[in-house]
């Protein structure tokens, strides 16, 4: 059976997820792989929303947050990449291949980037196989 | 927590929802989730008889919680919270699933679609659960109104809200009112002179009682939210001033394209290649000359530059064609037996007598030819013979396509209008966003066009997007027309979707203080836990994620809400594969 990736994206109210409502009312298409949480801030996603994620089967997480310098407030996006960078340790010690989890800055206008970083990530997800985290934490019993 | 009694509603919006998403099965399949007693789909949530139907379940069926399915949350979040409220739920009782700008509109497999679909309205399912009803929050307005931007717009802005009797702030960069209208000779398409017509509005604003100008200011950092927003702002001779005001009204303006930038032209190289601005201040010399100070007689007009071009601007700058016919008839005025020769890339005299002034203008010896600016610009060059004509034209026709070459005496480049290279901080100040064009976004491009995503904050005139005088002032009246209701109401209900410390379980590491970009927490040093100032906290939940004892609650956005919807959409996933 064909390989069909989950991937979870938590993107911010004010550029990224305007910028994905963008693709939808240019009617740009997409891969349908995508399941979009809508936070307030690129730096409210919490390192639990990530790894919940994951424990939960997903094969891959998305950050969007606005562009360096534009966020809606002031600095959360670049409190949001310094995390990223620690998440991104964590899950590559946890086992994790570090390429499932990814950030990008699309802003409100980006539509079009939105919908190429979609296609783009789900194709680097399903070059990676589906993630094992849930079945090997079952088996665990973590 | 009282038992969760979920009611959840699929709407077709038409067929935009419905022609790739089957509704019928998505209905079908969330109605078996737990908590879920009402399942139905309809053709218009939106619509007045779909909140009814939401309204006579919240009766019949006594549901405490509802789930949307339907466009995005920007659109119609707003429109249900309110329906929800009528029914007397509390608004935040509510969530919506994105199933048509994040779903149908971007799928063209109906199956994948509606699996997309089911899942997300089970994630929505999964944390409304654990809504909280909150408490609308109201502030109430200081009456004075900060216009930025003293040009045609800011000024018509300004004196619409003070003829009201309130207090207005109007801050101008440079050393006076009046900004692009300043360069202009007369107006199209009724020819009316530009310089009486700002005469009368610069007297009126700066004669009002109740309008303050600060020029030679710049406004550098906002704070405080709608109703209560305070700036310093340093005057002309560098006196600190504060001013505390209720509402915003941007009116920054755009800048005339830099016309050296498209090397075919040879702007700043050739010396008679003047760009419409340098040409309206000519015209209100009242003479036509060349830079050897004789009258020219082959004048050519060329349209679009640095607009229309995806090297430079993919935007029309929607002035340019319309005064390139005004000029055009100056010209044939001041010098009835010149040449005039237009080249244009598309004649867009679009608007309210603008068709009019391009026949007219047809009609008086002037000769039109379009070009294909994607394919092939024009090039000017100086011609060998040191006499007159001491330039030519060589372009190729669009419909002919034959080369051609025209020779002129005097160039005049319509450029254009870009945006400010200080936008951005004028955007970071007042905390709104900037498109791609660099033109400030609106709330909604038709239902809520003056209005940005920050409560109290208005756009109008051309930094909103380029438009002509009639246009820019319409804005700026509505937008004082919006200010003035805000007044008039007294106080205005905002979001409360606040950080909130446990001080139970806050360990005083303070770590909040640190990331918080609004300074709206401090240390309370009796209890030693963080004390969030709900006036000044915007709801950013960075605070939240940091917390390592998750003692900080992200009010709508809580840990628990959250990672509920993670799970129930992964469970959902998991189910269907």
């Amino acid at each position: 059976m064909e390989f069909k990736p989950t991937i979870v994206a938590f993107l911010c109210n004010w550029c990224s997820y305007t910028g994905a409502d963008l693709a939808g009312t240019s009617r740009m298409k997409y891969k349908p792989n995508i399941r979009v949480i809508r936070v307030m801030c690129s730096g409210r996603v919490d390192p639990t929303f990530v790894y919940k994620s994951f424990r939960e089967g997903a094969d891959g997480v998305l950050i969007c947050g606005c562009h360096p310098g534009d966020c809606h407030y002031q600095e959360g996006n670049y409190k949001c990449l310094r995390r990223f960078k620690l998440m991104k340790k964590y899950i590559t010690q946890m086992g994790i291949e570090p390429e499932r989890l990814h950030l990008e800055w699309i802003s409100a206008s980006e539509g079009k980037q939105f919908a190429e970083l979609v296609d783009s990530m789900t194709e680097r997800i399903k070059e990676l196989g589906p993630s094992q985290v849930k079945q090997v934490a079952e088996t665990l019993a973590i | 927590m009282e038992e969760p009694r979920i009611g959840v509603y699929i709407c077709w919006c038409g067929t935009n929802i419905a022609k790739m998403v089957d509704v019928e099965q998505v209905t079908e399949q969330v109605s078996k989730l737990p908590h879920v007693v009402v399942s139905k789909n309809y053709k218009y949530m939106c619509s007045d008889p779909g909140q009814e139907l939401i309204a006579c379940d919240i009766q019949e069926h006594k549901l405490n919680r509802i789930v949307v399915a339907a466009c995005s949350p920007r659109i119609h979040e707003l429109t249900f919270r309110r329906a929800l409220e009528k029914a007397g739920l509390n608004a935040y009782l509510f969530e919506m699933a994105n199933i048509r700008e994040q779903d149908s509109w971007v799928h063209d497999n109906r199956e994948e679609a509606t699996r997309k679909a089911i899942e997300l309205v089970a994630a929505s399912i999964s944390r409304v659960k654990y809504h909280e009803p909150l408490d609308k929050r109201s502030v109430t307005i200081n009456p004075a109104t900060l216009v930025i931007g003293g040009g045609v717009a800011g000024m018509s802005a300004a004196l619409e809200v003070a003829n009201a009797g309130r207090e207005v702030y109007l801050v101008e960069k440079s050393d006076r009112l009046g900004g692009l209208v300043n360069h202009l000779d007369l107006t199209y398409p009724y020819l009316y002179d530009a310089g009486s017509m700002l005469e009368t509005l610069l007297r009126r604003t700066l004669n009002h009682p109740h309008i303050k100008v600060f020029c030679d200011t710049t406004v550098e950092k906002v704070d405080g939210f709608i109703g209560n927003f305070t700036t310093t702002i340093l005057t002309e001779n560098q006196q600190p001033v504060t001013l505390t005001f209720g509402n915003i009204i941007v009116s920054t303006g755009l800048k005339p394209f830099d016309a050296s930038r498209v090397g075919e032209y040879g702007y700043g190289r050739l010396p008679d290649v003047l760009t419409s601005v340098e040409f309206e201040d000519m015209l209100r010399s009242g003479q036509i000359l060349t830079r050897s100070g004789k009258p020219p007689q082959n004048i050519a007009i060329i349209h679009c530059v640095g607009s229309r071009n995806t090297e430079f601007h993919e935007y029309c700058s929607r002035t340019c064609c319309q005064v390139a016919l005004k000029f055009a008839n100056q010209i044939r005025t001041l010098l009835p037996d010149s040449n005039i020769f237009d080249l244009y890339a598309d004649m867009r005299a679009f608007g309210k007598g603008c068709e009019e002034l391009y026949t007219e203008t047809s009609r008086k010896n002037i000769t039109f030819m379009m070009f294909d600016q994607q394919k092939e610009m024009p090039q000017i060059i100086r011609s060998i013979d040191p006499a007159d004509p001491h330039m030519l034209i060589f372009f190729r026709e669009k419909i002919s396509g034959l080369g051609l070459e025209v020779p002129a005496d005097l160039i005049i480049l319509m450029v254009g209008m870009e945006a400010h290279e200080d936008v951005k901080d004028v955007a970071h100040a007042v905390g709104i966003s900037v498109c791609g064009n660099q033109f400030f976004i609106e709330k909604h491009p038709k239902l809520d066009p003056v209005a940005t995503t920050t409560a109290g904050v208005y756009i109008v005139g051309n930094c909103q997007g380029p438009k002509g005088i009639p246009d820019a002032i319409s804005q700026a009246k509505a937008a004082a027309a919006r200010v003035l209701a805000t007044i008039n109401q007294g106080s205005v209900f905002v979001e409360v979707t606040t950080a909130q410390v446990n001080e139970a379980i806050c360990c005083g590491c303070q770590t909040c203080i640190l990331v918080c970009p609004y300074s709206a927490i401090h240390f309370d040093q009796n209890k030693r836990v963080s004390v969030v100032n709900e006036v000044l906290c915007k709801g950013c939940g960075t605070c939240g994620s940091t917390c390592p004892t998750g003692a900080i609650r992200s009010k709508h956005f809580t840990d628990q809400q959250i990672l509920s919807q993670i799970a129930g959409l992964m469970e959902m996933t998991l189910k269907i594969n």
